[in-house]
């Protein structure tokens, strides 16, 4: 069949390539996850200024590198202490660790005279000894981890006391050199110290095993909800053990540099620094929040507090001063950051809608056809399956007759021909099914909003095609998942071509979409030989149903809120959509095609004068949603839709309507199938199915597309 | 004032007896044994409860307002601003003087035996009051009273929407104003306000008032005043039937906006969906505190209770809307 219409004389529909809206990039950017850290970072920002601008010379590269030498062993141990208080823990031991672990490795090197690695395995396993230890107490048996590490601290205070003083002075005063402890100690690898390099290591395992690794959200989960995590299947009190074992292994490690870089200690070795340590990881998470594993944030707050300490003893300012200004300045810090992590959402959730201004085609193509002017064919539909359906967006039909609808349980639904009184689940897939389409081989692909694309096969088996595309260039947000797959339709060639409706809001909650007005939907397409998914066509203004032509050579694309068709080349898709048909009197839903050559356009709702009109006016909408409540937002008559037809033109003849407060009352899909049209409504609970007087008695969907199975 | 409370939603009147009635609009009692009440152009009169309403006398326009003196004359209210005033048998009473310059008689109450009040919304009976009354800011009612010797005199003016009078306690009169949601009285000192439905009339029982509602007010509507651009383009270019505004009838068209909540689920509409129109009756104590409330909900057909009086013991109420008299009772804390 050849097209009725011209391609290349309809016109074109404009669709921007990016959107550029600083409320939306506000809005992404309150939503990303990297925004938590955002106080921490302003603070550290602040912190860098204020030294840079008071003191000369603090960021020439040698101060750098001497800053980074000593600061290692401290930014290791609050990467240990990050370990215990993701998994709801807290370590007060780590400073008497650190002393101990050092001690341990500059016994072993100058009076037990061992090589360095073996110095280092018996540093890091002080460490873990007294890791264990807290770990068998606080996470086998179960004490307090605050009174657990108390004890720790103190008593491995007291027998490093005991036996460090007796080898103080052996210790400072032994002549052994060895090039491997040297090269810890002072050494430089690409310009930088090698205890910088540990410390960027272990920073990097640690983010690691907290983003990739099984060990690592087991602390997380743990750390959340202990209940849950137990609830779960996880081992709450092995992985609490395993996390102080891998604190004490890091402070052992932090001690075996401190002690390779000062080759002695002193009684005071480590005193105050679990404190210091805290201190630093409250900055950096802004609060002391168990569950979270921010390496960066956390190395952040260090880098902070250890800059300004640094900075302000190097002034000359007095040991006492220096803390005082600490304390305050950490509570000023903290304040901030809760005050904004409390707002966060609220600041989100007011900034989120970010309406635009509308102007609709007025309704045209509708003379004698609108609902009051006709009488309402669709009461005469037969009703089918009443009240044991839910939401059947998309209904289709088998050759054999059998109709098939989605449910919002996540069910596909047969209703077995030919008089489809016997409902059963042909498949339970999850995720709300919304558009349906047969494909060669009569298996059903379906959009499921929340999923993406999965194909079912008529015998039930379930098979996710694709749930994501490549990600838009001009986007803060990732949106590479596919939120809403509403409908889709298959090209001859298999292409399945398939609508993302927003990629800004749920099922839940889309109707915020037709607020906004933007074009946030775009269309996908999915190619089942190579299994790629690609992007057709971005920036659409709330894309739903497809449909390809009778002739395979074109595509059409409903624009819901837009109220029109859009139309593709197949051939040429990169020239973007022209109008098919716009100034609908309603927001079109799914499109399919007719057995006369023309298309049936389902209806969801009614445009009206007055959300016509607000459509122009997006502060009016923006304030709306401030001060009225969600329930009493203006929105669009979806309590009255119906079907319109079209001939292969795009001409509007005929317009089918339920009575206003009759069961069909709004129609998301229709189907046509041997002379009788079946229609679906995603609010309803029944499907309607109306006997057309002049329709082609065999024609067929399946047979339209494939042709004689 | 909220829908909670003693105000919070029941279907008592979703639930109560009904009288099919053709365009009714107003009642009044005449005594225990007499209820007029006006459909269309006539009046109808019932003696007890479940009799056929009988005709009680016609008129050449629609009927808008019934009120009854102790002595048993009736005062009728027509449509294009005129008054009639009638003996118990529907016989006319010659004398009384006729209103000038009314666009509408809403309401009537007898001041004595000899003198008539009567309230004009200001909106003529082709207006719809309802559509345009939350954009109007004019105050276009007045109060005006008519002598049995012809005289006529001006009690008030410039008052917003008045649709209902009655007496206080201490005896004077009080108007209640539809969408200001508020009591007044005549120098529009307000005695109470913040109801939460647009008032009707107002009808005094034995332990306060009965006011009738002809939808609840809405939070959509009160931010849209503020929203002056889009009004103003609003009533230029949109039939004021399809403005945004409170409706007498819960009819689905394609054409109306609706709100948010109010989506039809299986073609049903939730009980507790916002909607245009409603239906409310409020029982008030002596200083115009709601007391109980008596409900018709969104998924109710008895919506716009333009009239409710007290009759032996029962309240008899008008619902446009469904065009009903209905009877109920209202629990009501005493006085």
């Amino acid at each position: 069949m050849s097209a009725d219409f011209k391609f290349s004389s309809l016109p074109k529909q404009p669709v921007p390539r990016f959107m550029l809206s600083p409320r939306r990039i506000l809005a992404d950017v309150l939503s990303s996850g990297w925004v938590e850290s955002m106080i921490p970072f302003l603070a550290f920002v602040c912190v860098v200024v204020g030294v840079a601008l008071t003191t000369e010379n603090y960021f020439v590269a040698s101060n750098l590198r001497n800053l980074a030498q000593y600061s290692a062993d401290g930014g290791l141990i609050v990467l240990a202490m990050l370990i215990v208080v993701a998994v709801g823990g807290i370590d007060l031991s780590v400073g008497s660790n650190f002393a101990m672990s050092a001690f341990v490795a500059l016994f072993c090197f100058h009076i037990l005279g061992l090589p360095v690695p073996v110095v280092l395995a018996a540093s890091l396993a002080c460490g873990a000894l007294i890791g264990a230890t807290n770990g068998v107490l606080a996470g086998l048996i179960g004490c307090g981890a605050l009174l657990t590490t108390l004890a720790t601290m103190i008593t491995v205070r007291g027998i490093f006391t005991l036996s460090s003083q007796a080898q103080m002075v052996e210790i400072s005063t032994s002549a052994r050199i060895d090039d491997l402890w040297d090269w810890i100690g002072f050494e430089k690898i690409l310009t930088m110290p090698v205890g910088f390099w540990v410390l960027f290591a272990v920073a990097t395992l640690i983010f690691v095993m907290f983003r990739q690794s099984a060990f690592g959200w087991h602390v997380l989960a743990v750390g959340g909800n202990r209940k849950a995590a137990r609830h779960g299947g996880i081992r709450v009190k092995a992985t609490i053990f395993l996390s102080y074992v891998l604190t004490g292994l890091i402070v052992g490690l932090s001690g075996f540099l401190f002690a390779a870089r000062q080759n002695s200690i002193s009684s005071d070795t480590g005193i105050g620094m679990e404190f210091f340590v805290l201190t630093a990881l409250v900055v950096g998470l802004g609060g002391f929040v168990p569950g979270r594993g921010a390496v960066v944030p956390v190395l952040i707050g260090f880098a902070t507090i250890y800059l300004f300490n640094n900075a302000m003893i190097n002034a000359g300012f007095r040991g006492d001063f220096v803390q005082l200004c600490m304390g305050a300045i950490i509570i000023v810090i903290l304040a901030i950051d809760v005050k904004f992590r409390k707002n966060r959402h609220r600041l989100l959730a007011s900034t989120y809608l970010d309406p635009v201004k509308v102007t609709l085609e007025p309704t045209k193509g509708m003379a004698g056809l609108m609902p009051h002017e006709k009488a309402p064919k669709l009461a005469q539909a037969r009703i089918l399956g009443a009240g044991d359906l839910d939401g059947p967006e998309d209904v289709i039909l088998d050759r054999d007759g059998n109709l098939y609808c989605g449910n919002r349980d996540g069910r596909i639904l047969k209703l077995s021909g030919p008089d489809h009184s016997e409902i059963s689940v042909l498949a339970k897939i999850g995720g709300r099914p919304l558009g349906l389409a047969f494909d060669a081989e009569d298996r059903i692909v379906a959009c499921v909003a929340g999923m993406g694309l999965l194909r079912v096969t008529l015998d039930g088996a379930v098979e996710l095609l694709t749930d994501q595309t490549g990600r838009s260039l001009m986007s803060v947000q990732d949106d590479t998942s596919i939120r809403m797959a509403d409908d889709l339709d298959i090209a001859p060639d298999g292409t399945i071509y398939f609508t993302d409706a927003t990629k800004r809001y749920d099922i839940d909650n889309w109707g915020l979409d037709l607020l906004e007005g933007r074009p946030n939907g775009r269309l996908l397409s999915y190619d089942p030989k190579t299994k790629k998914t690609r992007t057709v066509c971005d920036n659409l203004v709330f894309p739903n149903g497809v449909c390809v032509t009778h002739d395979g050579r074109h595509l059409l694309v409903a624009s819901t809120w837009g109220c029109s068709i859009l139309i593709f080349d197949l051939a040429d898709l990169a020239a973007g959509p022209r109008v098919f048909l716009d100034g609908l009197p309603g927001y079109p839903d799914n499109i399919n095609r007719s057995s006369d050559g023309g298309y049936w356009i389902a209806l969801a709702g009614m445009r009206n004068a007055i959300l016509d009109q607000a459509m122009k006016y997006p502060g009016l909408r923006q304030r709306m949603t401030k001060r009225v409540p969600p329930t009493n937002w203006l929105f669009g008559n979806l309590n009255i839709g119906g079907v319109l037809r079209t001939d292969g033109a795009g001409r509007i003849v005929d317009a089918l309507w339920d009575a206003p407060d009759g069961p069909l009352y709004m129609i998301t899909s229709m189907r046509e199938h041997e002379g009788a049209l079946y229609l679906g409504g995603v609010t309803n609970d029944k499907i309607g199915r109306l006997e057309l007087a002049d329709a082609d008695r065999r024609w067929t969907g399946p047979q339209s597309y494939w042709g004689k199975g | 004032m909220t829908l909670e409370g003693v105000l919070g939603p029941n279907t008592t009147i979703d639930d109560a007896a009904g009288i099919k009635v053709e365009a009714p609009q107003a009642l009044c009692v005449v005594d225990d044994a007499l209820l007029l009440l006006s459909s269309g152009n006539t009046v109808l009169a019932i003696s007890r409860w479940g009799d056929e309403p009988r005709l009680w006398c016609s008129f050449d326009q629609p009927v808008t307002a019934l009120c009854a003196s102790p002595a048993g004359a009736i005062g009728i209210g027509l449509a294009d601003g005129s008054f009639a005033v009638r003996d118990k048998a529907g016989s006319a009473l010659a004398g009384w003087g006729q209103p000038e310059g009314l666009a509408s008689v809403t309401d009537c109450l007898f001041l004595s035996e000899e003198e008539i009040a009567i309230v004009d919304s200001g909106y003529r009976a082709g207006e719809d009051i309802l559509s345009r009354a939350p954009w109007d800011e004019a105050g276009r009612g007045q109060v005006v009273a008519i002598s049995r010797n012809g005289a006529t005199r001006q009690l008030a003016a410039g008052l917003h929407c008045p649709m209902g009078l009655a007496r206080d306690a201490g005896g004077e009169l009080i108007v209640s104003l539809l969408e200001r949601a508020a009591i007044v009285d005549l120098a529009g000192k307000v005695r109470q306000s913040g109801f939460p439905a647009y008032l009707g009339r107002i009808r005094a029982t034995g332990t306060g008032y009965l006011l009738s509602c002809l939808s609840r007010r809405d939070p959509l509507i009160e931010f849209l005043k503020t929203e002056t651009e889009f009004v103003a383009e609003m009533k230029a270019t949109i039939d004021p039937r399809h403005w945004l505004s409170p409706r007498a009838n819960p009819e689905f068209s394609h054409d109306f906006p609706i709100e948010l909540g109010a989506t039809r689920l299986f073609g049903e509409i939730k009980p507790w969906a916002p909607s245009f129109s409603y239906g409310l009756v409020l029982a008030t104590d002596k200083a115009f505190i709601p007391t109980s409330s008596a409900h018709s909900r969104a998924n109710g057909a008895r919506h716009a209770i333009s009239d409710a009086v007290e009759w032996n013991g029962d309240v008899i109420a008008v619902s446009r809307a469904s065009g009903e008299v209905l009877r109920f009772s209202i629990a009501r804390e005493s006085a």
